[in-house]
């Protein structure tokens, strides 16, 4: 089945000379200037979409050509591997390889090594009922790293670990990491009540069923998303309301 | 171009010949090793012999100074070109001849054929003059072989020719051909780049012994392959170039002591100080403060050089240190050869009077290179005495763009040049130490085993390139090179608000926000690497080649093609 599974590659215009590209028939390659121009809603996509395994390739700090771009591209690998362990995703199906021109390394070896390590995994979508919810979440994602907070916090990762924030003080990674996942457990559930919401009025009752969380947590996410103005009560059945998501223009 | 602010980054600013450094530099980047050389050719003809001989004025204001080297720019231009050449290059086409005016250039040296090759691609009939049967001029004949090969040389000016450059040898100015006789013949505009080919007297006595012959001389009589007696004992004068070229010559040819005299001191060396370490490696040993009094003969053949000590001034107005002699030091040193190398200078026997100047060289606009004479240009070693090819390139590509703004009766102005460097923070910047510089021999490897190095060569100018800092702006590092197209970050003013983002991120501090909250990007720092658009809360920041969009629709047609 190895044939099957499909495999995109993002490199960085600058990580290996035109002439030394080649892949196996199954990866397709796609040029980013750099990587730091990954945006996360890119390679969540292409989970959507159907990839089976998606392989960044980057240049090694400090050979990137654009000073640290590529730090801030693993940055968000990192912040994406977080979101694929909340959806349920593989994390090993995304990976980050960062090379320098001077190893001898080929793009082909790199790829290959890849799919031989995914390769247990099979394919994405396996066809089953198991894939709408993936794909459910999956889009839930796209819509968690849309909105700014995640993308606030993201990135400026760098400057909170790194330097310090504007009030002179400095975080550490770990004092990061449980801020980014306490932020990106909240917007996740809230981006999935939005796309719930997105389709058809659905009361509290019903998406605390849907998603499997606590009611009252639930309706904390309501009212914060509300007050937000994405989203906003259709009409009331008896005593629930029904709420629905709003057009952000 | 006229009246017109160029800014450079400090490599290509301070190149006389403004080859656009960074660019070339950039494409090896990318490993587009043709495409480098290509880049270099628009600005300079001669790759190859500038990657093996230029002093490289850039290197020393690259900005990587600042934490740690250079750049090695030019063992990377010599690494291109070298490949370019041994994989065979794309022929030349001529170039249409687009006016009508006849050029006549006297000269075939650096200046000479860098105006030929730059009057040939603007479109005008160029004939080049030359007195020796081969081109090249200094860069043929008095640079020796293992520093330049002969076959380098070559085909470069094959490339020249190619372009549709007429040549005539062994025709002598001032003898042959004169100003007038040439302006009898048709040509509207002559650019004379005689260079310097005379040598400069000891003006001591004993100096027409047999035994003494000038280091230009010398040189040039071996690259005519005339057999020449070397001595045992070899003594330079001089402290130049030319005077390391001739000791390191003589050492090659069997001399078994070769000393260099020189009468300042090693700090006040003109010669590289590469250049000096290589002599001294070969076994060349230096003599310093020390001048050559008389030249003592036996039978008329030289004997011995007497010299006499010196000591240096404290440093003058001009900040030289002039070297004063101490009486009662004469001594002296038994050699059987001496060879002067204390600078060259103008023929000017053969030149028409009017143009001569004060100290013996040609007279000439520093600017425009007009002479006195209209029509009448002049530039290189004749107008600025002895000095490197780069210049004589500047000067040659100077003469060209005067000729062409003369013959179309178009005003000559000047352009001026500033410098700049956008580099955020150096202090960002980790040390690298240098991976590349050009072998000093080629390794004879075997058929099996050339591949493998020349991966490894090629990697490591990869790698040697990853050092440069981009200093211009992005469209200086690609612009109109067909390969990168220009692509800036856009801002969105209508979502932007102002969350200072984006400002913080910039690899290059190419965005600032302006008095009403609103980032503005700088268009001439920003380099399109998109790290901002991938970040910007609002998504107000997109790029027009690789925005989100595009990027999403290759992933698509990359997924449709594996479906079908």
């Amino acid at each position: 089945m190895e044939a099957g599974l499909r495999i995109i590659c993002f490199i960085c215009d600058w990580a290996f000379p035109e002439w030394s590209i080649e892949t196996p028939p199954n990866v397709s390659v796609i040029q980013v200037k750099c990587i730091g121009r990954l945006d996360p809603i890119i390679i969540l996509e292409a989970f959507a979409r159907g990839v089976d395994g998606v392989i960044v390739v980057g240049c090694k700090w400090p050979d990137c050509h654009f000073i640290d771009g590529s730090l801030y591209g693993e940055r968000t690998i990192r912040l994406l591997k977080k979101i694929m362990a909340l959806t349920g995703l593989e994390t090993e199906r995304l990976r980050l390889e960062m090379v320098s021109p001077i190893e001898n390394r080929s793009l082909s070896s790199i790829v290959e090594k890849f799919i031989d390590d995914i390769k247990d995994f099979g394919p994405l979508f396996k066809g089953k009922e198991a894939d709408k919810e993936l794909l459910f979440n999956l889009q839930a994602a796209e819509q968690a790293v849309t909105w700014s907070r995640l993308r606030m916090l993201s990135g400026r990762e760098r400057k909170l670990t790194e330097k310090v924030n504007v009030y002179g003080e400095r975080i550490s990674q770990e004092e990061y990491d449980r801020l980014i996942e306490e932020a990106l457990e909240e917007e996740y559930i809230r981006s999935k009540i939005y796309l719930i919401t997105k389709g058809k009025p659905a009361s509290v009752e019903e998406i605390s069923r849907r998603i499997g969380v606590d009611s009252f947590l639930v309706l904390q996410h309501i009212v914060t998303l509300r007050r937000k103005g994405l989203l906003g009560v259709d009409r009331i059945e008896g005593y629930t309301p029904l709420y629905k998501a709003l057009e952000v223009g | 171009m006229r009246g017109y602010v160029k800014k450079f980054p400090p490599c290509r600013g301070a190149c006389p010949a403004h080859v656009n450094v960074q660019a070339y530099v950039c494409l090896i980047q990318m490993g587009k090793f043709r495409e480098a050389v290509e880049v270099i050719r628009r600005d300079l003809p001669f790759p190859a012999i500038c990657g093996r001989v230029c002093f490289s004025p850039c290197e020393d204001a690259c900005s990587r100074i600042n934490i740690d080297q250079s750049v090695a720019i030019r063992s990377l231009k010599r690494l291109v070109a070298d490949i370019e050449r041994e994989q065979g290059r794309v022929a030349v086409k001529p170039v249409p001849k687009k006016y009508d005016e006849k050029v006549a250039i006297i000269g075939a040296g650096p200046a000479g054929l860098a105006a030929a090759y730059e009057l040939a691609k603007l479109g005008y009939p160029v004939t080049v003059f030359e007195r020796m049967p081969e081109l090249g001029g200094m860069m043929r004949y008095c640079i020796p072989d293992y520093r330049l090969e002969k076959f380098v040389v070559k085909n470069e000016i094959d490339y020249i020719l190619g372009l549709g450059v007429e040549v005539k040898t062994g025709v002598e100015f001032g003898k042959d051909i004169t100003v007038d006789s040439l302006k009898r013949d048709g040509y509207k505009a002559i650019f004379i780049a005689i260079g310097a080919q005379l040598s400069a007297k000891l003006n001591i006595p004993g100096e027409d012994l047999e035994g003494v012959i000038h280091a230009v001389d010398f040189l040039r009589s071996l690259a005519l392959g005339k057999r020449l007696n070397i001595g045992e004992t070899v003594a330079v004068i001089g402290g130049g170039n030319t005077a390391i070229d001739a000791a390191r010559t003589a050492k090659r040819l069997g001399a078994k002591r070769v000393m260099i005299l020189y009468r300042r001191s090693r700090e006040e060396m003109p010669a590289h100080p590469w250049e000096v370490e290589m002599a001294e490696k070969d076994g060349v040993k230096f003599y310093f403060l020390v001048a050559p009094k008389r030249i003592i003969g036996e039978g008329g053949r030289v004997r011995a050089v007497e010299c006499l000590r010196m000591r240096l001034s404290e440093p003058d107005e001009t900040g030289r240190r002039r070297p004063i002699p101490i009486p009662f030091t004469e001594h002296q040193y038994e050699v059987d050869m001496v060879i002067p190398a204390i600078g060259q200078v103008v023929e000017i026997s053969c030149l028409p009077p009017e143009i001569i100047g004060k100290n013996g060289l040609i007279e000439a606009d520093p600017v425009t290179l007009e002479t006195k004479i209209p029509g009448v240009f002049a530039g290189g070693d004749a107008v600025t005495g002895p000095a490197s090819i780069i210049e004589a390139v500047g000067a040659g590509k100077r003469a060209a763009l005067s000729i062409h703004r003369y013959l179309r009766g178009e005003a000559i102005e000047e352009e001026r040049i500033e410098e700049t460097t956008w580099v955020k923070d150096w202090s960002l910047l980790e040390k690298k130490e240098r991976r590349y510089e050009s072998p000093v021999e080629k390794p004879h490897l075997s058929f099996e085993e050339v591949r493998a190095y020349l991966e490894r060569v090629q990697r490591a100018a990869r790698f040697e390139a990853f050092r440069c800092l981009g200093c211009g702006p992005c469209a200086e590092c690609l612009a109109g090179v067909d390969l990168c197209v220009k692509d800036k970050a856009i801002v969105d003013e209508s979502k932007c608000v102002g969350c200072n983002l984006c400002v913080e991120i910039c690899p290059f501090g190419a965005i600032v926000k302006n008095e009403s909250g609103v980032a503005q990007v700088n268009e001439e720092i920003c380099k399109g690497c998109g790290t901002c658009a991938a970040r910007c809360p609002k998504e107000a920041i997109t790029l027009e080649n690789i925005s989100t969009d595009k990027i999403l629709s290759a992933l698509s047609n990359a997924l449709v093609v594996r479906v079908v």
